[in-house]
Order: C-alpha cells, then structure tokens, then sequence
C-alpha cells in the first residue's frame, strides 16, 4: 500500500511536470495555430542552463530559476515569432512543423556542441528534504512540482476566461481581422503566446531535469515532452484543464506500468516497452479524438507548381543521371573522402536519396508530413537483414513490404484527423522504434545487424562499383516510379486532396483511403532504401536511423524543394556530405537552412534567381505567394477552430 | 409546400427535412425543409447569414445536421460520408472556390472524370503512361491522357460548355474568380450528376456570361437533372427556375414559382430587413433586391 502511495505520487510529480509543457503547448497553438515541435527541446537548453548556473556557477536556486525561466523563457519565446514564424504568414500548412522542426534541430545541435554529451550532469533537487505522510515519504521537490503546476494551470485558465485578454489571445487565430479592427495587433498577440508557451517549456525542463537520476542529457530531455503532446492531444490542442488532467493521467499510467507491469515481464522487453509508453499514449490518444469536420475554407493555394518531366524526358534525365554515375564510378573507384571511399558514399547518397524521393511523393505532392522515414529505413535494413541470409533479392522485397505494411498502420489512426496529428504520430512512432526497437541490445544495437551485398544468379554486387551502380540505378527507378505517380492520375489525385480536401470529398474520391495509400507506398520506398542503404554499410547499428538525423534528412528536402526529384537528390548529397564534413553541425545547417527558406514553397530550386544560375534546374518560379487566409496556415493544417476552453 | 403538381418536373431527386444546425449560439438552420425535382432548376434564395451555404453542407456531407434528415432518391444519406453521397450522384461547386489550385484547369475537370476509376484499375498504370497508345472499342485510337487522349477531349468539351475554351492548361488559381467558378462547374458536371447543387455560380460574371449560364442551367434541367441553385442575381433566379425556396434565419420562409415569391410581402420583409443590416462585402455585385 505503501507502495502504491509513493508510486502514485512520484506518477502525479511527473504529470505534472509533463502539464506544464503540455499546456505551454495549447497556449501557443491557441495563439498562434502552429504546434511547437521544439518544446521539448526549448525545456532541454532551459535545464542544461540552469544545471551551468546552480551546479558550475553556484547562483542561488530562485536567481536561477528566475534568469532562466522567467527571462530566458521570454526572450526566447519573444524572438522565435518575430523572427521564425511570423515570416510564414501564408506559407503552405506544412511550412511551421517544418520551421519548428528546424528550431529543434538547431538547439540540440548548439547543445551537442556547447555541452558535450561525454561529461555526466545531474541536476539537484530544487528544495530538499521530505515528510512522512500516511506513511509514505513525500519529498518536498515533488510538492514544489506538482504546487507550480497547479498554480500554472489555474493562472491560465484565468487568463484565457477573462474577457479582454482571453478573448484577444483565442481570437488571433479564430478571427484576426475582427482583432484587428478592435485596435489589438494579431501580431502582438501571437508573440505574447509564444512568450508564455516557452516560459512553461522552460519550467518543466528546470522542474523535470532532476528526475533524470542518472543525469540529463540532450535527447532524453528533449522528448521527455512526447508525453505532454499526447496529454495536449486529449485536450484537443484547446483544452487547458484536459491537457492538465490528461497529463496527470499519463504521468500516473507511466510510473505504474514501470513499476507494476515491467517487473513481471522478461527483462528483454522491458526497455523496449518503457520508451514505447509515450507513442502507445498518443496513439490513445488520437483515438480519442473526433473526426475533423471537412471545411470548405476557400482556396488557399496559389503556388506555383513545379512542372512534372515527361515521360520520355525522364527516361532521358534518368539515362544521363546513370551514366553521369557510372563515369564517377570509374573516375573516383579508389578515392576515399574522410575516411571512406567515395563509392560507399555515394552510395548511401542513393539510398537517402530514395528516401527523399518518397517525401517528395508524400509531402511534396500529397502534402502530408512523416518525421518517421529513417524509422522505416531502418525497419527495412533490419528485415533485410533477417530474410534469407541478408544479401538477397528476396530481402529486398520484404523490407519494402514490411515497411509498407507497418506505414498504413502507423496513418490509419490520423486519416480522419487533421495532417498535423500524421507528424506528430510519425514523430512518436520515429522514438519509440528509435529508441525502443533499433537501440535495443536484444533486438538490434550493440553489434548491430550485418546485411550483405546481393548475389543474383550468375551476377554479384559484391564489387565496390557494381553495387554503386545497383543503388543508383534503383534511385533512378524510384524517381521514375515517382515522376510516374505524378503523371498519372493518381498523381492528380495526391495534389487534389492536397489542395482542397473538401472538393476532393465532393468529387466522389476517399480521402482517408487516398492518404493511406500514398503513406504506404512512400513507407515501403523507404523500406527498400533502408535495404539498400543496409547493403552500401554492410553493418547498420543503433545510431544509423535515430529520430534527429531523419528530421534533419526531411529539412534538408524541404530547403532543395520537397516537390522534386532533383530536391531529393540534393538533399541527399547534402546530407551525407555534411555528416562527413562535421557531424555535430548538420543540424545547425538544417534549422538555419529552412529557417532561412521560410515559406518559399518549392525550397531553393524553386527560387527564380538560383535558377538562372542553374540552369538545368528545371521547374517553374516559385514567385507566387498563398493567400493568407489564416495565419500561419496552422488551421489550416490542423483544421477547425483553436479555441481554449476555459 | 412542395412544388406544384401537374408541372413537367419529375420524380422528387432531394428532399431535406426539418434540418437544424447551430454554431455555438448562431442557429444557421432551425427547420429546414425543401424538395428537389429531376428535370427542375429550384431556386434557393435568402438574405446574408440565412443559411444557404450551410444547408449545402449539409445535403454533401460537409456539415451533420443536428436534427433532421436528407435523402437522395428517397435514401436516407443523412450520415453518409461525402464521397459516397457524390458516388449516388451529387455534385457541388462552392461559394468560397476550392480549385484544386495546383492543377490546371483542364486536370481539375479530369479529376472529376476520373473519379470512378478504381485503385485496381489498370488505367492508373496506363495514365502515367501518355505516350502508350492503345485502341479503344470502336478502333479509333485513343490515349489515356495527354493530347488527344478520351480524358483530355471529355475534359476539353466540359471546359467549352461553360466558356472557358482554351483555357485548360492554366494553371487554375491563377484564374480570375468568374472563370474559376466555371472550372468548379465543369468539374461538378464531370461527375456526370443528377443533383447539382452550385453555390452563387453567377458572382464574379459579368451580364453575358451570366447571361450563357442561365442557358446553360436550363439545358441541364432539360435533360433530366436536378439543379439547386444559390443566387444572389435575382435576375437570373428568377428567369431560370421553376421553382423557389426562400431562406431567411435558418427557417424556410416561402416557397413557390418566381411570380408568387416575387410578390410575398413575407420576402420582401425579409430582404428589406437585410439591406438595412450591415452590409456584407461577400454580397457580390448582384445584389440583394427583389423585383416587385
Ligand atoms: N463554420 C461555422 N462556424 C460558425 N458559424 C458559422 C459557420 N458557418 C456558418 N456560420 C454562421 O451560420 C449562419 C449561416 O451561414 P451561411 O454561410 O450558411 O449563410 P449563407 O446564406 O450562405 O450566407 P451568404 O449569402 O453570405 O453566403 C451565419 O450566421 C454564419 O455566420
Ligand atoms: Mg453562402
């Protein structure tokens, strides 16, 4: 019983650590409409600086906490609208995940440098020492946690009912123009939003960081916060008291099942099923919520887009491309840069390069967003190598299959809801089979999984040159198979229910279905990258396809062009070179890189002035703007109102 | 109130019953009920904020009603998913344009035309392929889609119906309004429909074009199928349908031929009170009078 008391408290104390990121994310997403995938990482710097003051520069605890929460909160808050999002007025829905996105990537790359993940940091408990209650200890930390919490929670409910304010913060999205006539700047509202969001991201990194008994570090902390997304979830992404309640739930649910349910299960899984809880929690989640209602919301769109190659001058392109590879082959078959020979690399260029292909299919067209790609490269690799000896044809096609399988699993639950909940369960899903799956001893890490070259009758890619010329000429299959999506009438379909849901419904055609599909496909396509990739490595480990590498891989798409082959292949040049170059800055290229893009629809190869430069870039200007209908396209995304219910 | 008998209509293609929506404290309909006939142009007019576009939505699917029931050729769709209501035959355009605004002009009217292909069908594979000739049943010869191809000359001759010959590959939001309008009733007509439901077609038109779809309405009619029409242009109401339902603050206030609406002091009252309101930019140049 006794027990029980202390689980449940120490589950209530985390709760509420995770309610105040959560609800820090119903404020912004209420005052800005754009979810702040860098919550978890704004609340990560936040510990790290407070554990720099109070443990290396001993500044008294509330002098900390006041430096880093309180004002370090709100300039950062105060800069990432002005000088992030509120460029993105009118910029496609998908444009604010990925400028978020490219804030994450840029602070936890800054803290890898400032930080270094070698050195073991724990951070104290604010207050100390405990009390007995019913027989239980209650340490005072905890009553610190879930007293703060509360007095948030109650302070923004207050603030979102009262009148003035409340209604000035809930209209930015729902009604701006009105706001605007009323003499409140929108604008001013907004960065409000952004302010009070990233104190409360600040506060639970300081709060939570102590519960990290064998020190903080960089990614633990940074997606501690995937709880606090299924929590803001139940709430509807409006809900301040839900979110709270929800968060408390989860809090509860998680320390019991570690402590009630893993001890009874074989030691193997217990990792894999902790660092699973967080997704099992959204994917709950997400059921909970209602179908978004269809809107017809005017049309938005009014990007140019690029122009799809023929037919036949794709299989030119693509000819040209091979060949253009087979002279590298030859040219550079003994040249090594940095440590490994030009052939593997780019070879691994070709299999991301697949990767990027099947963003370009799935986002650029269809509009939808996975954070989970490098889950499925991963996935792919490991099938492959389990099926019939690791080096065969056969494993090629199982991965791809696997892959797409596991795909329409992971979307079926978010075709209903709005695009925004498919990023947030491929980013949940991204983790937990990161973290869970590919980092498990058992299953996947430690040595990893060896796969080997495939050997066709009377035909072997052993040869360091054949096997390039194998992933190349698989990447200029998929970059066909794509070009043909696009032509085809499948094609017109992605970029219709991209467009205008609510026309593509009334035209007679099936959303969900549609949208399960095209995530299925470009799963599978993954899959068979990661087969590939698996191939150029010859061992894939662990560390291979982490969840940060695949946001930095989508980012680098998105700033070539997310809506061509050429996009694709460019990310992947970039990527992998970067990673040879200087490991710890790709990130930072990454998030500067989409930041700087901002809403330019088509990235970099859509810029007319890079065009002229470029002159084989082939694709129309990417001048014209989107009507801004709604700020920052988040409603868009998300789809209905935003509005928090007191 | 259902449309007199003894007209040349036919047999009854929508009927919406008692259907209640609210929004929050706004109650957009309070207990709507009309009647559509095959072979009819039926009028549905009312001021700003009556209800028109919801009551729309709520006949495609984009909007459950809270109370009440829809039914198609005497189904009840009043739960169906939208793609299904489209499927028995409904087809839309709306007031706020939804282009597919990426797609040309022409693509947009061939994704309606396309709409019945099935995913296992073989023509998906066949459409990525344009320069793939193959014969068709007749023996002439026909591509699937670039030039030439049944698609593109369907899609070509839905485009000149409305007036936009020569304007298929434009890049449809690039379109101004009036002609994008066009590009949506194109599309709705490439579903092949029996119900059309066109939401202020005629805003953004000018007298002739206004003028061609009125004709344009009728022909439809002629042939047998069911035409719902939202209008501000009471000119064109008037003259083109048969049969007019008034909706003034969610509830059906009148209904009958042009010449009994025309002359019911409960509409004029009704449309008086409107113009007196605050006026609403969303009003377009038609214009909220009734000719006495
Ligand atoms: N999604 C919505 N949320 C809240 N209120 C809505 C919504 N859609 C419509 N309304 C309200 O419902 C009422 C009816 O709106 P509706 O658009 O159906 O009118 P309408 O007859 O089409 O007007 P108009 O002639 O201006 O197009 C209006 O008061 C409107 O403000
Ligand atoms: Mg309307």
């Amino acid at each position: 019983m006794s027990n029980f008391l202390q689980y449940t408290i120490f589950g209530i104390m985390l709760g509420a650590g995770y309610a105040i990121a959560a609800t820090g994310l119903v404020v912004t997403y209420t005052t800005s409409g754009v979810f702040n995938f860098a919550q978890g990482a704004l609340g990560m710097i936040a510990a790290f600086c407070y554990w720099e003051l109070v443990s290396v520069d001993h500044v008294p605890v509330l002098v900390a906490v006041l430096v880093v929460v309180v004002l370090g909160g709100a300039v950062a808050g105060a800069l990432v609208e002005r000088v992030l999002m509120r460029r993105l007025h009118g910029a496609s829905a998908e444009r604010p995940v990925m400028v978020t996105l490219g804030l994450l990537v840029i602070l936890t790359g800054v803290a890898t440098i400032v930080w270094s993940p070698t050195t073991s940091r724990s951070v104290d408990n604010m207050v100390h020492g405990q009390f007995r209650l019913v027989g239980i200890n209650i340490q005072y930390q905890e009553v610190l946690i879930i007293g703060v919490a509360l007095a948030v929670a109650a302070g923004l409910r207050a603030l979102f009912r009262s009148t003035r304010s409340g209604y000035a913060l809930r209209a930015v999205v729902d009604d701006p123009d009105l706001l605007a006539m009323a003499g409140v700047s929108p604008n001013r509202m907004s960065q409000y939003g952004w302010m009070l969001g990233t104190m409360m991201a600040a506060l639970a990194g300081v709060l939570l960081a102590p519960t990290q008994t064998s020190g903080i570090s960089i990614a633990a902390m940074t997606l501690l916060v995937v709880n606090g997304y299924a929590a803001a979830i139940v709430g509807r992404l409006r809900s301040i008291p839900v979110t709270f309640a929800a968060a408390v739930a989860i809090g509860l649910a998680e320390n019991y099942v570690i402590n009630y349910v893993l001890p009874h299960l074989p030691q193997n899984l217990t990792p894999d099923i902790t660092y699973a809880l967080p997704m099992v929690f959204l994917f709950l989640a997400l059921v909970t919520l209602p179908s978004v209602r269809l809107r017809a919301v005017g049309r938005l769109t009014t990007m140019r887009a690029p122009r799809v190659a023929g037919g036949f001058e794709s299989i030119v392109a693509g000819l040209v491309f091979f060949v253009a590879a087979a002279i590298v082959a030859i040219t550079f078959a003994n040249t090594a840069f940095k440590g490994t020979t030009v052939l593997d690399l780019g070879g691994l260029i070709m299999s991301l390069g697949i990767v990027g292909l099947s963003l370009v299919l799935l986002t650029g067209y269809s509009g939808q967003v996975s954070l989970c790609q490098f889950a499925f490269m991963g996935i792919g690799a490991f099938v492959m190598g389990k099926v019939a000896g690791g080096g065969s044809v056969l494993g090629l096609l199982a991965a791809t299959a696997v892959c797409a399988g596991i795909g329409a699993l992971v979307s079926l639950p978010t075709v209903r809801l709005s695009d925004l909940y498919l990023a947030l369960a491929t980013f949940a899903f991204a983790d937990a089979v990161a973290t869970g799956f590919f980092a498990d001893n058992h299953i996947y890490g430690a040595g990893g999984v060896s796969i080997g070259r495939i050997v066709l009758p009377g035909l072997s890619f052993g040869g360091d040159q054949a096997e390039f010329l194998m992933v190349t000429a698989f990447f200029v299959l998929a970059a066909w198979l794509v070009l043909a999506i696009r032509r085809s009438l499948f094609g017109r379909r992605l970029v219709a229910v991209n467009d205008s849901p609510a026309a593509y419904a009334t035209v007679g055609l099936d959303i969900g279905f549609t949208k399960v599909a095209v995530f299925a496909i470009a799963a599978g396509m993954a899959g068979l990258a990661g087969a590939l990739y698996g191939t150029v490595q010859g061992v894939v480990g662990q560390t291979d396809f982490a969840i940060f590498p695949g946001v930095i891989f989508v980012l680098f798409v998105t700033i070539w062009s997310i809506r061509t082959v050429s996009g694709a292949f460019l990310a992947a040049v970039t990527y992998v070179v970067l990673n040879q170059v200087w490991p710890n800055g790709v990130g930072l290229f990454a998030g500067l890189g989409i930041i700087l893009i901002g809403r330019a629809a088509s990235g970099l190869l859509g810029i007319e002035a890079l065009q002229v430069r470029l002159p084989w870039v082939k694709g129309s200007p990417d001048t014209a703007g989107v009507r801004p209908a709604a700020p920052l396209g988040g409603p868009a995304m998300a789809g209905g109102s935003s509005r928090v219910a007191g | 109130m259902s449309p007199a008998e003894g007209s040349a209509a036919g047999a009854d293609v929508l009927t919406v019953s008692d259907v209640a929506v609210r929004f929050g404290g706004v109650a957009a309909l309070r207990e709507a009920s009309l009647t559509v006939r095959a072979g009819t142009v039926t009028g549905l007019i009312g001021p700003n904020g009556a209800g028109k576009t919801t009551l729309f939505n709520v006949v495609s699917g984009l909007q459950h009603p809270d109370r009440g029931t829809v039914r198609l050729f005497g189904t009840d769709i009043t739960r169906m998913k939208p793609h299904r209501r489209a499927r028995l035959g409904l087809a839309r355009t709306f007031q706020r344009l939804e282009l597919f605004g990426t797609l040309s002009a022409g693509e947009n009217v061939q994704v309606g035309l396309e709409s019945s292909v099935k995913w296992w069908q073989w023509r998906h594979v066949r459409s990525s392929f344009p320069t793939i000739r193959n014969r068709r049943a007749d023996g002439a010869e026909a591509r699937p889609t670039g030039p030439g191809s049944t698609a593109v000359v369907t899609s070509d001759r839905l485009l000149d119906g409305v007036g936009l010959a020569g304007l298929a590959d434009r890049q449809s939001s690039a379109l101004p309004t009036g002609s994008a309008r066009m590009v949506e009733l194109a599309r709705a007509l490439a579903l092949a429909p029996k119900l059309l439901l066109l939401d202020e077609p005629g805003s953004g038109l000018d007298d002739a074009e206004s003028q061609s779809l009125g004709e344009l309405l009728t022909t439809l009619a002629r042939g047998g199928m069911a035409v719902l029409l939202v209008e501000h242009d009471m000119e064109l109401v008037m003259r083109i349908c048969e049969y007019i339902y008034v909706l003034d603050f969610g509830d059906v206030i009148a209904s009958g031929t042009p010449d009994e609406i025309r002359t019911n002091p409960l509409v004029q009252a009704a449309y008086l009170g409107a113009v007196a309101g605050p006026a609403d930019g969303s009003a377009g140049g038609g214009g909220n009078r009734v000719e006495a």
